[in-house]
């Protein structure tokens, strides 16, 4: 068993010796950096003396813009209306809005969660292309140990190269926030709408869901990466094609949204989050159905670069 | 009878409807430097990828000190140290963060192991460098390096003299010898410097369009002297045209003249005679010599020309 961790030592350490690897950390820090200072320059700043007011007259003025252009069907509509019943909740809570501040920031840094997505991505499909462009394959695969082993080893690399990433951008700004802003007093909370209406949960918690929910769509994704990396043994296709289909999943499933068949894509399915706010992205989806369809996409996945990495000639 | 170290079967690969290779069939002996030659596209390299483990083999078996790669792959392969084609290692690794990432992959290889075939290899200096800045000698060293890191009782080496200067390629050969002799190593290089081949290995096997046409040993040559088959001896003689005649007249012997020089085909046991008639003739005798018939000559009597069907 201790030889299988050495594997997969050896899969992170070939991650970790290279300086791309660590170009990857340098810009996550700085985009993190770049958020803080343009939050510091434009970021709301409620106090907890003002922020009653201030919400209040945030209030009064999207009202009178409603009352003045009568535009129901606008997106500004739902907007503002949307704005409004939260402004109200956090006064009749008590529930201060998120204002400049470490935890607020920490928050905010869930907006970059496609930035792990992308790095996991790139070392996915390196993870065993770039074996076969050094020829390195040869000379790892001569060893007393199974293919399928071998190959497993770089997929727990990978994944927990995807750990490293998310908590580092969790820490970075955890920790450019606390620098930049210092800590809020209390841990703030977020006014969330569910199906009993609106409800308030604290920072904290709501950003460890929604890390937690978005690292079934960084398993699928990166998985796929991983998959077209060992079956075609190409690293700029592999990326390249998970990239496409990061970025285009969920306008695909939209754009097909009115199509029966568009609930068995796998984009359509990544996001558990709904059926625990009670609002399925299609009528008819269940959470276990979900779960089924993301399985399946899943075997295929794992079969597809197992059979043939194992099987194939090495020439 | 006991086991040979490495055994190929009735080995056959085909790749669609084409066979690359047909039947191969012999056996290694432990301590034995085995010679594998043959031109591009012989198959030599595909031999030595199914040997260890790359490509799975469409016919046939291989085994290795009597246990089947195709049924026991893990301690067959475990026995089994190689380079395979170029020895591409990690560019953006160390020489020694190389060796002890395959060390990883095998128990029991300690720190001083490595150490010990690092001054083998004699890489004491630039182990700590990147390999991206090793030049392909140095390459070929820590490729050597790391196929011998864990005691394979079988070596394979493709082309090991590849990009070695004349003093790396004599150390390469003496090590590789000691290795056999001292260590009971089994070792097959496949090579096409024939030069090299001769001076390093006990037996030579000729590869061809996937058959291997022969297998002989390299010291055949040296029994031969011994024996009553007609031999190719060089006579160096003034003048040449006169005593072309004369053992023309008194032998029955193949001559040919050529700038002076007598190429004759004949027995061993009449060399002698040969001259005691030409010192009577009152010939100037600058030299006598055989003329071996090289494994060069031999790979090229046996496989024609360097032709790829």
């Amino acid at each position: 068993m201790s030889n299988f961790f050495k594997l997969i030592y050896n899969e992170l350490f070939k991650i970790f010796v290279r300086k791309s690897t660590w170009f990857m950390f340098v810009a996550l820090f700085i985009v993190i950096l770049g958020m803080g200072f343009l939050e510091k320059g434009f970021g709301d700043d409620y106090t907890s003396e003002n922020w009653r007011a201030e919400l209040e007259q945030e209030n009064k003025e999207l009202q009178k813009d409603l009352e003045e252009d009568d535009m129901e069907d606008s997106p500004f509509y739902d907007f503002a209306m949307s704005t409004i019943e939260e402004n109200n909740y956090r006064l009749e809570h008590d529930i201060m809005p998120l204002s400049t501040g470490g935890w607020s920031f920490m928050y905010l840094s869930t907006s970059f969660l496609g930035l792990v997505s992308l790095f996991t991505i790139v070392i996915a499909a390196g993870i065993v292309a770039n074996e076969f462009s050094q020829g390195t394959i040869k000379l790892l695969l001569i060893r007393p140990i199974h293919r399928s082993i071998i190959l497993l080893s770089k997929y727990i690399a990978v994944l927990i190269f995807g750990f490293i990433t998310a908590v580092s951008l969790l820490l970075l700004s955890l920790g450019v926030g606390g620098i930049l802003f210092g800590f809020e007093e209390h841990i703030p909370a977020v006014v969330i709408d569910n199906t009993e209406g609106l409800t308030h949960i604290s920072v904290l918690k709501e950003t460890i869901y929604q890390y937690s929910f978005y690292s079934i769509n960084l398993i699928m994704i990166t998985t796929f990466a991983f998959m077209i990396s060992a079956v075609f043994r190409n690293n700029a296709l592999s990326i390249g094609v998970a990239l496409f289909l990061l970025f285009t999943g969920n306008t695909v499933v939209q754009f097909f949204s009115d199509k029966e068949w568009a609930k068995y894509l796998l984009f359509a399915n990544t996001d558990l989050r709904p059926y625990f706010d009670g609002k399925p992205l299609f009528e008819g989806m269940t959470l276990s159905f979900s779960i089924t369809i993301l399985l399946v996409y899943y075997a295929v996945f794992v079969i597809l670069a197992w059979g043939i990495f194992t099987r194939r000639d090495i020439a | 009878m006991k086991t040979p170290a490495l055994e190929l079967i009735n080995v056959t690969k085909r790749i669609g409807n084409k066979e690359i290779i047909k039947g191969l069939q012999f056996t290694i002996d432990k301590g034995e430097v085995f010679g594998f030659i043959g031109p591009n596209g012989a198959g030599k390299t595909t031999t030595i990828r199914m040997i260890v483990g790359l490509m799975s083999l469409t016919e046939g078996d291989i085994r290795i000190h009597g246990k089947s790669i195709k049924t026991n792959y893990k301690e067959a392969v475990r026995e089994i140290g190689a380079i395979v084609e170029n020895p591409e290692l990690y560019p953006y690794m160390t020489g020694w963060q190389n060796l002890k990432h395959f060390a990883r992959m095998i128990p029991g290889i300690t720190d001083e192991r490595i150490k010990e075939i690092i001054s083998l290899v004699k890489m004491e200096k630039a182990i700590h460098e990147k390999v991206k800045r090793y030049s392909l000698g140095m390459r070929q060293r820590l490729g050597i390096a790391q196929a011998l890191l864990h005691n394979p009782s079988i070596l394979i080496l493709d082309e090991p003299t590849n990009g070695l200067d004349p003093a790396g390629i004599r150390e390469i050969r003496e090590y590789i010898r000691a290795l056999a002799k001292e260590e009971n190593v089994a070792i097959i290089i496949s090579s096409h410097l024939l030069a090299e081949i001769e001076q390093m290995c006990d037996r030579i096997g000729i590869i061809k369009n996937g058959e291997l046409i022969t297998t002989q040993s390299v010291h055949d040559t040296e029994d031969e002297e011994q024996s009553e088959a007609e031999q190719i001896f060089l006579f160096d003689i003034k003048p040449a045209k006169k005593a072309q005649e004369i053992l023309e007249s008194e032998f029955d012997a193949e001559i040919d003249h050529k700038d002076g020089i007598l190429t004759i085909k004949t027995s061993r046991k009449k060399v002698p005679e040969m001259v005691k008639t030409l010192v009577k003739h009152d010939m100037d005798i600058y030299q006598v010599a055989t003329s071996k018939s090289t494994l060069e000559d031999k790979f090229f009597d046996l496989i024609g020309e360097n032709i790829i069907e």
